[in-house]
């Protein structure tokens, strides 16, 4: 069990105190953890099948042919189709269809109508389609949890760098410090997008090609921060007093300048995972990001920024991230706060 | 807008900042006091002299720093492929292939359409014959005589294209900028003034939802329910197609009528930042002990916070003030993109997409300069407005 000093407890207390922040966590946490599972409520295979007395659950694994249902083809089962069979038949079979019966590449097209179709209870699109027929509640979940993953990943490889090289040049300092000031002045003014069109022009970018891509203009953020911090912490006297006890560089940068500097990487964190969403919907928006047919924000945006009439895809994809992104922010704000309280006077 | 996908949330890279450091103590500052005890300069002329030289220094520091950047960019073009010449190749390929009708596999589509000579009088065309330091030398010396070169889609001179751009980035900027310090600092006073009260929270939530949806998704959204559904504003453009046949008054009311939506986009994003700094700042300073000695000795709570607290406070907003040149000039592509507004964003995004190096190498020296000049500016005020603040 992770040992925590009474002061990370006390800021730990206090931020649960604040309630919008403490909810929104809660919040968050539930939407990541549900959209782990979000093969279980939005899906075209069904959850429960139960047929001649024998259950199946075909949401994982390999794909169950129509055959082991008595249908007569050999390709995957067509659940919801099956449904209504089994009801016509009115044999004691039944099928268990998730909350959202569609998988987010299907096009759900119909005889004689064009999609977008607007959103209904009764084909089960609480959302309604996009401009090819498929599901936008279900692409916007499989798109919250590919952005969700992005961001945490880009934010690790982020701080990793950042604080690694922020430390190096507050500690060391000197022309290390200079040089390195001088390359990051330089490399913010290349135009990211630019470095991202050509190079995605060269190969089709996969999730972890696109995350080190857009690391590689992402960590001078914390790089300057960390650099600072450093700074600030080499000059107090505990330092010294570490110095003066014979501690060797990387003790003292491993044991006590970063563990003081936590509170700052912490509080940075979840305003980095927002800017890492609204970074990837972005590119999306743009179509430099994810190719195509991956579930995303940004392509549901532009979808919606075409299609004007169809205002559902815009609000659904706009309601999605304010809720996201706001929920993230209030989490960062109380966690601010939690760690450095602002306590103020106040005149009556 | 060449970064426009704040990667890092609100970490905002602020380069050079971190030279200029504030003095915990303004009693504890040893290089001046010794200077001063030497004899010869008042605390005032030996702080000017050494703010002097750093500024010199910071400004020096322009060259290396531009050479760098343009170096870095002009090799990268060089290197990639998708260029002028490529493109005209698969321009002329294409009407090869018109030419032999649609058989399979025509062999003109393996060969190279277009002869030695050609690709030749191409290559030195685009400048594309000299290694590559050396074209970018000759680049160089052209940019320092104010030529950009000639854009190679649309063959006009780049510095006319971004010329023509300036006054619509203009617009936006300025505007933005006044409607952003003009809200948020008399909002900032009055949400510290009233802390924790009902109007504070409701409008730190509305703030806060502003501040969390970047403006561009906004614009998508005001245009969906706004322009298309209510049909209330227009779907993009600066002005209406007849706008040269109308009065100067119906010039300004459909300039104005077109100018809302991306405006609101622009401007939401900023508020939030500005605002809590302003707050904060003030709530701060409130605290501070000089305020409760104005209060202790008589004064009432609004002449502590307007004559003593405010002046204070205002720091804050200097530091970022510098930065305003470049942000007048750049605008988010993303929201010109949105709203169908010929703005440099929008330029300088369509160069990149489109490969016109001369254009994006153009904007690339603008953005730069512009950049640089604005982080010693953002200095500069903070040091003029600040004497606590010493120069390493």
């Amino acid at each position: 069990m992770l040992r925590l000093n009474p002061l990370t407890l006390k800021k730990i207390r206090r931020f649960r105190s604040i309630r919008r922040g403490y909810y929104s966590l809660i919040v968050l946490v539930v939407m990541i953890v549900l959209s782990l599972g979000a093969e279980l409520l939005v899906n075209k295979r069904a959850l429960v099948v139960c047929y001649k007395d024998r259950l199946y659950f075909p949401t994982y694994g390999d794909m169950i042919p129509g055959r082991t249902f008595g249908l007569d083809y050999d390709y995957e089962t067509d659940y919801r189709q099956l449904k209504k069979i089994f009801a016509r038949r009115n044999e004691g079979n039944w099928v268990l269809m998730p909350p959202i019966p569609y998988d987010p590449y299907e096009n759900d097209l119909r005889k004689d109508d064009f999609p977008p179709f607007a959103p209904s209870l009764a084909s089960r699109h609480f959302l309604g389609t996009d401009a090819v027929g498929r599901d936008i509640a279900a692409r916007l979940i499989y798109g919250f949890r590919i952005a969700i993953f992005f961001s945490l990943g880009l934010l690790v490889i982020n701080y990793l760098i950042g604080v690694a090289v922020g430390c190096a040049m507050g500690y060391w300092a000197g022309a290390f410090d200079l040089v390195f000031q001088r390359l990051i002045e330089i490399w913010s003014n290349v135009p990211f997008l630019y470095v991202i069109i050509i190079i995605s022009s060269i190969v089709v970018p996969t999730f972890w090609i696109l995350i080190l891509i857009m690391a590689l203009f992402g960590w001078m953020g914390m790089t300057w921060t960390m650099r600072t911090m450093t700074y600030k912490e080499k000059a107090r006297d505990y330092v010294l007093a570490a110095k003066a006890l014979g501690a060797g560089d990387l003790r003292i940068i491993f044991r006590h300048v970063i563990p003081n500097t936590v509170a700052v990487i912490v509080t940075f964190a979840p305003f980095s995972i927002s800017g890492g969403i609204v970074a990837l919907t972005s590119l999306d928006y743009l179509g430099f990001g994810l190719p195509p047919p991956t579930p995303s924000w940004g392509e549901l945006l532009q979808q919606g920024w075409a299609n004007l009439d169809a205002w559902w895809i815009s609000a659904s994809v706009v309601g999605a991230m304010t809720v996201t992104l706001l929920t993230v922010t209030f989490i960062g704000e109380a966690i601010r706060e939690a760690f450095d309280p602002r306590m103020h006077t106040i005149y009556e | 807008m060449w970064a426009p996908v704040s990667v890092s949330g609100s970490l905002k890279t602020k380069t050079g900042w971190g030279m200029l450091q504030f003095r915990a103590d303004p009693g504890t500052g040893t290089g001046l006091v010794s200077g001063i005890a030497a004899g010869t300069m008042t605390e005032t002329q030996l702080r000017g002299t050494i703010m002097t030289a750093y500024f010199i220094r910071r400004l020096l520091l322009i060259v290396p720093t531009f050479i760098g950047i343009t170096i870095l960019v002009f090799v990268i073009t060089r290197f990639v492929p998708g260029g002028p010449i490529e493109r005209i190749i698969a321009q002329a390929r294409q009407m090869q292939m018109a030419g032999y009708g649609s058989g399979p596999a025509a062999p003109g589509s393996q060969t190279q359409p277009l002869s030695d000579e050609q690709l030749r009088t191409l290559k030195e065309y685009y400048g594309f014959d000299k290694p590559v330091l050396a074209s970018y030398f000759s680049w160089l010396y052209k940019v320092l005589q104010g030529d950009l070169g000639v854009s190679t889609r649309y063959y006009d001179p780049v510095w006319d294209m971004i010329k023509e751009r300036i006054p619509i980035s203009l617009y936006f900027g300025i505007l933005s900028l006044v409607i952003v310090y003009g809200v948020c600092i008399p909002l900032g006073i009055a949400k510290a003034v009233r802390h924790k009260s009902g109007f504070d929270n409701v409008s730190s939530a509305l703030i806060f939802i502003g501040y969390a949806v970047p403006g561009w998704v906004v614009g998508v959204f005001l245009l969906v329910l706004l322009a298309s559904h209510w049909e209330i504003f227009p779907l993009g453009g600066l002005v209406s197609e007849q706008f040269e046949d109308f009065s100067l008054w119906q010039k300004i009311a459909d300039l104005a009528w077109h100018t809302v939506l991306p405006l609101t986009s622009y401007v939401l994003g900023s508020f939030a930042v500005m605002t809590f700094l302003m707050k904060n700042t003030l709530m701060d300073n409130l605290a501070a002990d000089y305020v409760r000695t104005a209060m202790a000795k008589g004064l009432s709570f609004r002449a502590a916070v307007f004559r003593h607290a405010l002046r204070n406070s205002l720091i804050p907003m200097a530091t970022s003030f510098g930065n305003n040149i470049s942000v007048i000039l750049s605008g988010s592509f993303l929201i010109e993109k949105v709203f169908n507004i010929d703005g440099m964003g929008l330029l300088g995004y369509e160069s990149v997409v489109e490969r016109d190096y001369p254009v994006v190498m153009g904007i690339l020296v603008i953005s730069a300069l512009l950049f640089m000049i604005g982080n010693i500016l953002s200095d500069l005020c903070v040091a003029l407005v600040d004497p606590r603040v010493k120069f390493e």
